[in-house]
């Protein structure tokens, strides 16, 4: 009975039957005399998961202990009891209880776990899991044999020496494990990653590439700045490799054979097989040495376990190696990289920058404005001859070829490594196998596994495990791009570029040359020039021309006369054609539609009727090969901007000020890349959805609502710093939690060219924006005295702002409802006060200030400390206003700018009130008095006050003392409680412990006590918590709440029966359920009332009544000492 | 989840008595090692759920323990047992300590089991920590579990009651001195473990 019991009985069936299995010495291969030794063993083993320092190998503790044992040293010692170890899990493995699994069930084929302290489920189960679905235990920590680090939980010291604990091994939770068995498959461990280590939000690692520029987009593995998988994914990478150069110089024999093998034992006879290979030429590989010192006794096991790893020399290695580093791209590559860039817009201050440079996305955008620039001249030509054409019209027989080079983005970059063209290769940004990074483009042999763009790498992987990742060259493709078109120019006039790498060549006019030998000669001079093997179809319309190249790829050509158009489309799917998504091609098959002969059959007008004119038009016109549309020139964009999403998360306000000016700046870069000049300009937000999960993709956007707002300016700019200025006050007006964007982007559209814009209208937006400069000071000026008289003027004064306030009017419901801040301005009232851009005037000069005010007679300085007050103390505002009830009450009440308020917090009489029939000017007034903000009014002028009064029915004036106006219905109701009660003392009827935050933190917030308040602040400190308990917050105000305070008598008197009555509730509520808590609370309150004598007044008052309580409730009394 | 307890999830109601009586079979064990009644030795390290725990390795010690604890299982599946007491007597047989487990059941709700085994471990391992509040024990003490029932159980109604019987254990003067020492207040389950000591007054 060594061995751990685990459970008196029942649910740990997989422990206990585990124990029965270990204590049969049937079951047991190993001798006698080895298995007492184990046992022996295995207890130490025991405590040394119970807390025996780690790292058992360390010399130093225990070597002392063994001078008289039969082994010369601790080495030798453990080595031996490994050894052992490991024989008994290989034992238990075979037997019959464990060996059932068949092998699709041995998922952790390859893993190797070490179980640091404390988990759910414990290490022994972990091990029975292990046991059962192929992977392994290891009892003492290794670098060379475990793979994984299990734990729940890391000590400080661990966390802050993450490196030299973990040695770079993956630190995973153990439900990765748990995760994976359900799922039947071994799972990413990446998402299981040790909270400690990756916080709420995975930051840490990152995984694309690192864009250094002298090694042009190196594969990443996932190690970054954290040492996380690093050794785990160098030697995978590294058995690949090895496999694959073993292959190739062995045959297909060899590597046969090495299939056969074990999983696990393939892993490590490639490692070392590697060792010497890497020890000679270490200059290409950066491994540690730490590799390198591999000691002899697995080394001498595995020899003798796979004699066959020591028939090949270790030169055999070595020639592989060799190999690797001349294709310098792909293997040395990566096992040198080890990267320290970061990944998302929290660490990385230049995250736009880097973001769009390693976007392959962006690459394709961009290529299309440099394509522009390059072909310019011949577009020109293009224009006038396609005028014609059009004019000519259809009688003449019409010829396209669509060229398309297979695979670009793979084929670019594997076409100098002959010795890569026949494997699997796909594109993509991270050659993390087990990552979320998507493929962008796979070649040929890949897509023959299912391998697809758009997948992510883990998937590819489990569908190829020996799926080469490679990653991508811009610049490469730039200039294969270049070449292509430089080509396609050359024959033909007409081109219209698609994509860079992909164009429809219209060689109807070209009489003399039959378009099969062209396109037959084209594609032999794009391969003989670029390298890369294209695709051509050649057909009678655009469409037949483009599933014509379907039909050629790959490397090949296709022509489809036009007669043999039915024929070929016959057959053919409906979602090959373009424009047939997945929605279109389900709605369709829920017509019978799956083929073009069956969507021939339906008459355009039914088409029309179902799926919309144009959608069906398309789809009549498409499905019987016709296509109207003829080689354009390179559309002129519509909208030009940047969107990012993905890495983004933001912690707090500046994260996001930061994130916008980077978007800005990248925007207004493309913009005079393009010679462009917007006037609309667009916010675009993902945020995430309220139950959205942390997405499947890794620092993806996952499940997101869009939201979008967008500004239109008189005057197009392409500025940075106009940019960044619309782009703050868009966002400003989604108010969103910035922990919950997913992603954003900017879009500039109602583009004019730079040129055009030169001559148009002399007041310019930059009269408008750069107010702030003392060039345009006068103008503004003038154009601010406009605003006095003219109406007219608003539509330039404040040209976005008033635009955004009229949609809002149209849809107040929605806008009002989130824009406080801005809510002086929409609500106009009074029009020429109301219309002004408060932000215009904040950024104002103080002098054209001063100048203005007076035009406007002394209201625009109030309205403006105002505006800033409000911003800063939304609490004390409300209390400000309180006051202003009350003066309201006698004085005649007065009015300022209106604010309209969200909140339905009209109480039944004056629900009636406000479905009278209202006056003409109810679209400008608010519809009853509680919408009406009091401190707005007070700061009016009497004159105006007194018609704004005017204006409002009588009844709503007498209702308006009682109906307090609040700007947050619950807890601005407090102050009033609190100030009309003061003479019955409180809020006893209440539960102050209701609701979340409960009542009593906003009471306590508001108190005029400073211990009150103090409590109540430490409770919002620690709401991180979900609901942090009382004891909790007591033990904070330990060390928070100094001892000399002394409050006047008045107010401690109503303190003390607060906290009191707050106690007393909690008492109440935990009686039942939870002494643990009243007791910690009144041991905290005693060493509390030792410091302060606040304190010791509440203990005692509320002592009598905890004992009762607990009398009641226990049948005796609290005992606290 | 551990794939072996997913199974167990439906018979919700039988599994907390289960697992209730299992846990008071290993705190009764653990009190008694904590108190040093007996001899360190006589017990041994071992694991439950996922805890470092002390069981008796004497068998007829083990047996007792087991047997009382397992006796309750009939009554706390019909919700009668209000509190286990595991009490501790001086000579003259007046108890000096008892360690009260305040249980309340609902029945109507769900049990998680890796919740409810989640919650159970933290009083396994609070419970070394009382240590410092314990009184030291006098020689030739003797302990005891007793359970207290919300109402008499009907004679001979189950086999498994007949190990039970009606107790005259001293009850003392004044109200006890209460410490608690753990509380759960989960749906299931709510238990209460504190100590009661006479008051010293």
């Amino acid at each position: 009975m060594l061995y751990c019991w685990t459970r008196f009985s029942g649910s740990a069936d997989s422990c206990l039957k585990m124990k029965r299995s270990l204590g049969s010495k049937s079951s047991n291969n190993s001798s006698s005399s080895s298995n007492t030794k184990a046992k022996k063993k295995k207890t130490t083993s025991n405590q040394k998961t119970l807390g025996v320092a780690w790292g058992a190998a360390s010399l130093s503790s225990s070597r002392s202990s063994f001078r008289s044992s039969p082994f010369s040293d601790f080495g030798s010692y453990m080595s031996e009891k490994n050894r052992k170890l490991h024989n008994q899990f290989d034992a238990e493995a075979s037997t019959d209880f464990y060996g059932v699994s068949g092998s699709e069930n041995l998922i952790f084929q390859g893993v190797s776990i070490f179980v640091d302290g404390f988990t759910v489920p414990s290490s022994q189960e972990l091990r029975g899991y292990m046991l059962k679905y192929g992977g392994r235990f290891e009892n003492y920590f290794s670098r060379r044999s475990v793979t994984h680090i299990i734990c729940s939980n890391l000590p400080d010291s661990k966390i802050k020496n993450l490196r030299s604990f973990s040695r770079g091994l993956p630190v995973v939770k153990p439900t990765w494990i748990l995760d994976s068995i359900s799922a039947k498959r071994l799972l990413s461990w990446v998402p299981y990653q040790l909270d400690q280590l990756t916080d709420a939000q995975p930051k840490l690692s990152a995984f694309f590439a690192p864009k250094s520029h002298s090694v042009p987009e190196v594969v990443s593995t996932d190690m970054t700045c954290q040492p996380t998988s690093r050794f785990c994914d160098i030697r995978m990478n590294e058995a690949e490799v090895a496999n694959l150069f073993r292959a190739a110089k062995f045959g297909e024999g060899r590597e046969h054979e090495n299939d056969e093998t074990d999983g696990v034992y393939l892993e490590i006879t490639t490692r070392e097989r590697m060792d010497p290979a890497i020890s000679g030429d270490r200059k290409s590989s950066e491994l540690n040495s730490e590799e390198l010192d591999y000691c002899g006794i697995e080394e001498k096991e595995v020899n003798s376990d796979f004699p066959s790893c020591s028939e090949h020399p270790p030169a055999s290695t070595n020639i592989s190696f060799c190999e690797n580093d001349t294709n310098d791209d792909i293997s040395t590559a990566t096992t040198a990289v080890c990267s320290k860039r970061r990944h998302s817009t929290l660490e990385d201050p230049n995250f736009v920058e880097n973001y769009f440079k390693s976007s392959r996305l962006h690459f394709i955008g961009t290529w299309r404005k440099r394509y522009r620039k390059r072909f310019h001249g011949s577009s020109d030509g293009l224009k006038s001859t396609d005028s014609g054409h059009n004019a000519v019209g259809s009688p003449k027989k019409t010829a396209f070829i669509h060229i398309d080079l297979d695979c670009f983005f793979v084929s670019v970059v594997i076409k100098n490594c002959p010795e890569l063209q026949d494997k699997p290769v796909a594109v993509c940004h991270s050659d993390n196998p087990k990552g979320t990074a998507e493929i962008s483009s796979a070649n040929y042999p890949a897509r023959a596994y299912g391998v697809k763009a758009g997948m992510f790498v883990r998937n590819a992987k489990d569908l190829c495990p020996q799926l080469i990742i490679v990653p991508y060259n811009f610049e490469a493709y730039e200039e294969v791009a270049d070449h292509f078109y430089d080509i396609l120019h050359k024959h033909c006039r007409k081109v219209q570029a698609i994509s860079c790498d992909e164009a429809f060549l219209d060689v109807s006019d070209l009489d003399d040359v039959d378009p099969e030998i062209l396109a037959s000669m084209i594609r032999k001079e794009v391969f003989e020039t670029t390298g890369c093997s294209a695709s051509a179809g050649i057909g009678s319309t655009m469409l037949m021309a483009r599933l014509a190249t379907r039909t050629a790829k790959p490397a090949g050509q296709f022509h489809i006369p036009s007669d043999k158009v039915d024929e070929y489309l016959d057959q053919l799917p409906v979602d090959v054609l373009p424009g047939v998504g997945y929605v279109l091609k389900e709605k369709l098959k829920k017509h019978n539609i799956q083929t073009c002969s069956q969507l021939r059959l339906v008459s355009k007008d039914s088409l029309q009727k179902d799926f919309g004119m144009k959608t069906g038009e398309m789809l009549w016109s498409y499905s019987r090969g016709l296509d109207h549309r003829s080689v354009r020139t390179v559309q002129e964009n519509k909208s030009i901007g940047a969107d990012v999403n993905w890495g983004v998360r933001f912690r707090n306000q500046q994260d996001i000020q930061h994130f916008l000016q980077c978007l800005c700046k990248e925007v207004s870069l493309r913009l005079q890349g393009c010679e462009m000049l917007g006037r609309t300009f667009t916010l675009k937000i993902k945020k995430r959805r309220k139950d959205a999960a942390e997405p499947a993709k890794y620092m993806g956007c996952g499940d997101c609502d869009n939201l979008s707002r967008s500004i239109t300016v008189p005057v197009a700019t392409d500025d940075v710093e106009v940019l960044q200025r619309i782009s703050k006050k868009l966002f400003g007006s989604f108010f969103l939690d910035v922990k919950e964007i997913r992603g954003v982007g900017l879009q500039v559209s109602k583009l004019e060219s730079v040129d055009s814009s030169k001559r148009g209208s002399t007041r310019t937006l930059e009269s408008y924006l750069s107010f702030v400069s003392a060039q345009t000071e006068q103008r503004v000026n003038s154009r601010a005295a406009k605003v006095g008289g003219s109406s007219d003027c608003e539509r330039h004064v404040t040209a976005d702002d008033t635009r955004v306030g009229e949609s809002d009017r149209a849809e107040s419901s929605i806008q009002t409802s989130e824009i406080h801040s801005f809510s002086e301005n929409q609500a106009s009232s009074v029009p020429p006060l109301c219309h002004l851009d408060m932000e215009v005037l904040e950024s104002l000069p103080s002098e054209v200030v001063a100048e203005l005010d007076q035009t406007y007679g002394g209201k625009l300085v109030g309205l403006i400390e105002k505006r800033r007050g409000k911003g800063k103390t939304k609490s004390n505002s409300s209390l400000v206003s309180l006051d202003d009830v009350k003066s309201a009450n006698s004085l005649p009440s007065k009015m300022c700018s209106l604010s309209t308020h969200e909140e339905e917090e009209c109480e039944e009489p004056r629900q009636g009130i406000s479905s009278e029939p209202t006056i003409e000017m109810a679209d400008l007034m608010p519809l009853s008095f509680s919408q009406v903000d009091i401190s707005v009014l007070q700061e009016l002028p009497e004159d105006l006050r007194a018609g704004l009064l005017g204006a409002l029915p009588a009844h709503r004036k007498q209702h308006s003392p009682s109906d307090t106006p609040t700007m947050e219905t619950e807890h601005d109701k407090e102050p009033v409680e609190v100030g009309e009660a003061q003479n019955e003392i409180g809020f006893s009827d209440k539960n102050l412990w209701i609701g979340n935050p409960p009542i009593w933190v906003e009471k306590f917030k508001v108190s005029s006590h400073h211990i009150l308040k103090n409590v109540s602040e430490m409770y919002c400190k620690l709401v991180v918590q979900s609901r942090p308990k009382l004891s909790s917050i007591l033990q904070h105000a330990i060390f928070s709440i100094s001892s000399s305070y002394d409050s006047s008598a008045n107010d401690l008197e109503e303190a003390l029966y607060n906290v009191c009555e707050l106690l007393r509730q909690y008492i109440k509520l935990k009686i039942e359920g939870d002494i643990e808590e009243i007791y910690l609370c009144f041991r905290l309150l005693k060493r509390l009332a030792l410091r302060c004598q606040f304190f010791l007044q509440v203990y005692e008052i509320v002592s009598p009544f905890l004992q009762a309580c607990i009398g009641e409730n226990y049948g005796g009394n609290l005992n606290i000492s | 989840m551990p794939m072996s307890r997913n199974d167990d999830h439906q018979s919700s109601s039988g599994e907390l008595a289960q697992t209730l009586v299992e846990f008071l079979e290993v705190a009764v064990s653990s009190i008694v090692f904590l108190k040093g009644v007996y001899p360190s030795e006589a017990f041994e390290r071992q694991r439950y759920m996922n805890v470092v725990v002390q069981r008796a390795r004497h068998p007829e010690l083990r047996d007792y323990i087991h047997s009382a604890t397992s006796g309750l299982l009939p009554f706390i599946q019909k919700d009668l047992v209000e509190r286990v007491a595991v009490i501790f007597f001086n000579k003259d047989n007046i108890p000096i300590e008892r360690f009260i487990f305040k249980l309340t059941i609902n029945p109507s709700h769900e049990t998680d089991a890796a919740q409810l085994e989640f919650s159970l471990r933290s009083f396994l391992i609070k419970l070394p920590f009382s240590k410092p509040l314990l009184k030291t024990l006098p020689l030739d003490c003797r302990w005891e579990v007793t359970a207290y029932l919300r109402s008499l159980p009907e004679v001979g109604s189950s086999k498994d009651a007949e190990t039970w019987i009606p107790t005259d254990t001293k009850q003392w003067q004044k109200p006890p001195l209460i410490t608690p020492i753990k509380s759960l207040d989960s749906d299931p389950l709510c238990l209460q473990l504190y100590l009661e000591h006479p008051s010293s007054s």
